[in-house]
């Protein structure tokens, strides 16, 4: 178990601006943080483009089956600030990921926390591990 | 484990939730999103002309992205026409302009940085800009040279913008705006009509405290001012081209509503 209780409010405290206000848009209108996502997959894509960095995410279910998800995280000009680089998440890297799935069903979450195969952690909007 | 996985996950958002409760909007835009506490730095500087300079990469002052009736000033009330309180209730949050890569228009805030700059050669600045990081990349052009406003400018998202000094305050007057931006999240909104007399005061080296008068008689039943606080941050603005990958509005469906 590398998620503890320290690390994970540590790492939603971190930034000061808080999930709802570091997007372009209301946050509740497109999430549903009453909808958790938890899931273990294989990146298949990373966007880091604007409004929202993207990655996705390969998912095995027990059945065999895969499902891609589309996982949202802030601009990239707010994950650098906050500690964040375009390497940190890369094709064919295996995490660990949690987040709020969309209010619309489809297979897209705005990210909450993300643990790297090293344990590293990171959030939505910051790399609570940057030195700065 | 999978339960006590769910468990520790309900308890990370229950902390998010507190804190985003706790903590105003304006409040979480801290110098360099690290919260540092708001006690008096050095005194503010000024620029050869004796003018204060305004200088410095700012966070902040925006009026409330969520709800510009949150800022108002002590004492001081938004009371919409009914049309306009109508015309709110039917506003989708995929409409929302920011949402859409559009200008915030003014007063409205974004959680980017922004630069305010001036022109100061052997004469006092003639012009003033205010840089956006976001949201968009654009800016405000307020002219410092004693014009008046045009007869009848064509309306537009920034509208057009006379500044002066009233002391070591900037106060810029501006007219000339289209309906089309939103105040807020909700989606206050405005006509044509819409007078905005805004009061920029850097407090201190880190400060800067933000009035804005807003006067609109086609949408609201008086003049209300709000206010917001700015602070210094750290770094550079960096680029934000917003409309770049803005894939977010296929899954939004949703009323207007806070963040």
């Amino acid at each position: 178990m590398k998620i503890t209780v320290a690390a994970l409010i540590a790492g939603l405290l971190v930034p000061t601006i808080g999930l709802e206000s570091a997007a372009h848009h209301s946050f509740a209108a497109q999430y549903n943080s009453d909808d958790p996502v938890e899931f273990d997959g294989v990146i298949t894509r990373v966007e880091w483009k604007n409004p929202h960095a993207h990655f996705y995410v390969d998912v095995s279910g027990p059945d065999g089956t895969v499902e891609n998800w589309d996982m949202e995280l802030a601009s990239p000009n707010m994950l650098v600030r906050n500690g964040w680089k375009r390497d940190l998440l890369k094709q064919g890297d295996r995490i660990h990921v949690t987040g709020s799935r969309a209010n619309d069903g489809t297979n897209t979450a705005a990210t909450a926390l993300i643990t790297l195969p090293d344990g590293n952690q990171l959030t939505f909007i910051s790399n609570p591990n940057a030195d700065r | 484990m999978k339960k006590h996985r769910q468990f520790l996950y309900a308890i990370g958002i229950a902390a998010l939730a507190i804190l985003v409760a706790a903590t105003p909007i304006e409040a979480q835009r801290g110098r360099g999103g690290r919260g540092a506490p708001q006690t008096p730095s050095a005194p503010a500087p000024r620029l050869p002309d004796g003018t204060p300079d305004f200088a410095g990469l700012w966070q902040g002052g925006g009026t409330n992205n969520g709800d510009i009736s949150r800022a108002l000033k002590p004492g001081e009330e938004l009371i919409m026409l009914p049309w306009a309180e109508e015309h709110m209730t039917t506003l989708r949050s995929q409409n929302d302009p920011q949402a859409n890569c559009l200008p915030s228009g003014v007063p409205r805030g974004a959680p980017y940085p922004w630069r305010m700059l001036q022109t100061p050669t052997h004469e006092p600045a003639t012009h003033i800009f205010i840089v956006y990081e976001g949201n968009i990349h654009s800016y405000r052009q307020i002219f410092m040279d004693g014009r008046d406003h045009p007869d009848d400018p064509d309306p537009t998202w920034y509208g057009h913008s006379i500044g002066r000094w009233d002391g070591d305050t900037l106060v810029v007057d501006s007219v000339g705006f289209n309906d089309r931006f939103w105040f807020d999240y909700l989606g206050h909104t405005h006509t044509e009509q819409l007078h905005i007399v805004e009061r920029y005061t850097r407090t201190d080296m880190d400060n800067m405290t933000i009035e804005v008068m807003i006067d609109d008689p086609g949408a609201y039943e008086k003049p209300f001012t709000v206010a917001g606080t700015a602070r210094i941050q750290e770094g550079e603005i960096l680029e934000y081209i917003c409309n770049e990958y803005n894939i977010d509005l296929e899954h939004i469906d949703a009323p207007a509503q806070l963040p």
